[in-house]
């Protein structure tokens, strides 16, 4: 919780309305966002991006599971976030669980795509093995090491980044024939090879804090206590919008949000760009 | 269109603006659904208030095979754990029973839902006209057939109504399924099934204020526009009947 004064808030949001922020920012540009990837050595890929004074790890596990009988021939995905006691005190016990469970409802609407998986960042049937028998299980941690704002955007990319570092390992299939038939079919899993993840339909979220009548990107914490509500919404490259969602309960005009789209859009195309040079660099600094 | 004032049980449906239903890719061919429904006609809506006698307020909703029951508890004095608010606070839990759904049990995502429902309704609430205590939402859900969350938001804000809770206007919510091509509002338990996308929205029409919306899919810019005005006139339809539904529960003589 940030208190503020009353003279405070009237800096803040007199700045917002006047398109300069406290930190010298514009409305709509972000704050230096770096990226290092490969930080948990246990996991098949993991991410920490620092966004300003936000700073989240993600890590990405896989598995060998057993597919959904409903879906045979596509693996799973889930996402747990953890926001960390340490981070800030309103976060120990129940404070941070309803807040995680929110960011994960929220990432999860916005990377994994509708029921058919259509929109999804993540192709679900690439991780298929066998069909029916033998699947990948990813799962997608995110952890709130420090908070300052803007941490669903910084949980997106945080995943985006993880993913294009994970690794998943070739799998043989030893022995699936027929004759088995309702034994889990023996795969050797190589230690060598690996294969990459395609990230390019990974789409990026943005979220737009809506305070007094002007919207603002990547919100500092004193500057989201001011929000009268905010949309989160997630874009891939083609521009193609995979994932919406409204958090603060002040209600919008329907023209306002559609408006709000638009800018996303054009904010989206900048801030893709930008994760995806910044990924690429921390991927060389991390073979170096 | 097939709403007409006056039949019973009351429909409502958005208008269809020059756009008539695409050519259908989806189950049967000349833009009708499974039960018979246009792609831009909602189910036959059943609203009633003061279900549960023990509830400060309650509504029942039955839209189509979807039975939702909420009962509103309130305003009372909040936990003694709680730190003091000068505002009020809201509380909403959705849960199902176990044989709402197909498979026993299978009810899913009520975390998620009772927090969608918590934000659909804080906007339109005046939580400063009872500080220091707490309002109560429970939502059941008796049957689940497809859009259940809407279902229960309008259910919701129907209750609250009833129990005498200050809002600033009744909030509506209609969702809708993207299928290949089409859009199809309302969407049953199989359409929602076989979605590419959803789009949900709740708002309040009296004040033009949407209060929430959620989307996921794969969605373009212009179908976004078209999937929020069919869901903003099948809103206002809806909050008319809400409306008429609270008025004659006013008119009709209390028995006792």
């Amino acid at each position: 919780m940030v208190g503020l004064s009353v003279g405070e808030t009237n800096f803040i949001r007199g700045g917002i309305a006047q398109d300069l922020r406290c930190d010298g920012r514009k409305r709509l540009s972000y704050r230096p966002i770096h990226i290092d990837t490969g930080v948990i050595p246990q996991a098949n890929g993991s991410a920490r991006v620092r966004i300003g004074g936000t700073d989240v790890i993600a890590s990405v596990k896989a598995e060998l599971g057993r597919p959904n009988s409903a879906q045979p021939g596509k693996g799973k995905v889930s996402i747990h976030i953890d926001c960390s006691a340490t981070a800030a005190p309103i976060f120990q016990g129940k404070g941070g669980e309803a807040l995680s469970t929110e960011l994960a409802a929220d990432l999860q609407r916005c990377l994994l795509g509708g029921k058919s998986g259509a929109g999804a960042g993540i192709d679900l049937s690439s991780l298929s093995i066998v069909e029916g028998k033998v699947c990948w299980d990813l799962y997608l941690d995110g952890l709130v090491v420090s908070s300052d704002g803007n941490m669903l955007d910084a949980l997106g990319a945080a995943i985006k980044a993880a993913l294009s570092n994970t690794g998943l390992p070739k799998v043989n299939v030893i022995a699936a024939d027929a004759t088995s038939s309702g034994d889990q079919p023996e795969v050797d899993v190589s230690d060598e090879e690996f294969l990459q993840f395609d990230t390019s339909a990974v789409p990026v979220i943005v979220t737009l804090t809506k305070v007094g009548k002007h919207y603002i990107v990547d919100a500092t914490e004193e500057e989201e206590s001011q929000m009268s509500s905010a949309m989160s919404i997630s874009i891939n490259r083609k521009g193609l919008i995979c994932g919406l969602t409204k958090r603060g309960g002040a209600g919008v005009d329907p023209s306002i949000v559609l408006d709000m789209i638009s800018v996303a859009k054009n904010v989206s195309e900048n801030f893709i760009n930008v994760l995806d040079s910044e990924i690429a660099a921390a991927e060389a600094r991390e073979e170096e | 269109m097939s709403s007409r004032a006056g039949t019973t049980p009351s429909t409502y449906s958005p208008s269809t603006q020059k756009k008539k239903p695409q050519k259908p890719t989806f189950n049967d061919s000349n833009g009708v659904r499974s039960d018979g429904r246009g792609f831009y006609q909602c189910r036959p809506a059943y609203l009633k208030t003061g279900a549960v006698s023990a509830a400060g307020g309650s509504a029942y909703a039955e839209f189509g095979n979807t039975k939702v029951i909420v009962s509103v508890f309130g305003p009372r004095e909040s936990k003694k754990a709680m730190m003091y608010s000068n505002v009020g606070r809201l509380n909403c839990s959705v849960s199902y029973t176990p044989f709402a759904t197909q498979v026993r049990g299978q009810g899913s995502e009520h975390k998620e839902y009772s927090s969608v429902l918590h934000k659909a309704l804080e906007g339109a609430i005046l939580l400063e006209s009872f500080p220091k205590t707490t309002v109560d939402v429970f939502a059941l859900v008796m049957e689940s057939g497809g859009s259940d969350l809407p279902v229960i938001i309008s259910c919701a804000s129907l209750a609250l109504a009833d129990a005498g809770i200050m809002m600033y206007d009744l909030v509506a919510a209609v969702s809708l399924s993207c299928v290949g091509p089409s859009l199809v509002i309302d969407p049953v338990l199989e359409e929602e099934r076989w979605q590419d996308g959803s789009l949900m929205l709740t708002y309040m029409p009296c004040r033009s204020e949407v209060t929430q919306l959620a989307v996921n899919g794969e969605w373009t810019t212009p179908k976004i526009h078209e999937g929020m005005e069919l869901c903003l006139d099948a809103c206002k339809k809806l909050a008319g009947i809400m409306r008429s539904c609270l008025k004659e529960e006013a008119d009709s003589p209390s028995i006792q």
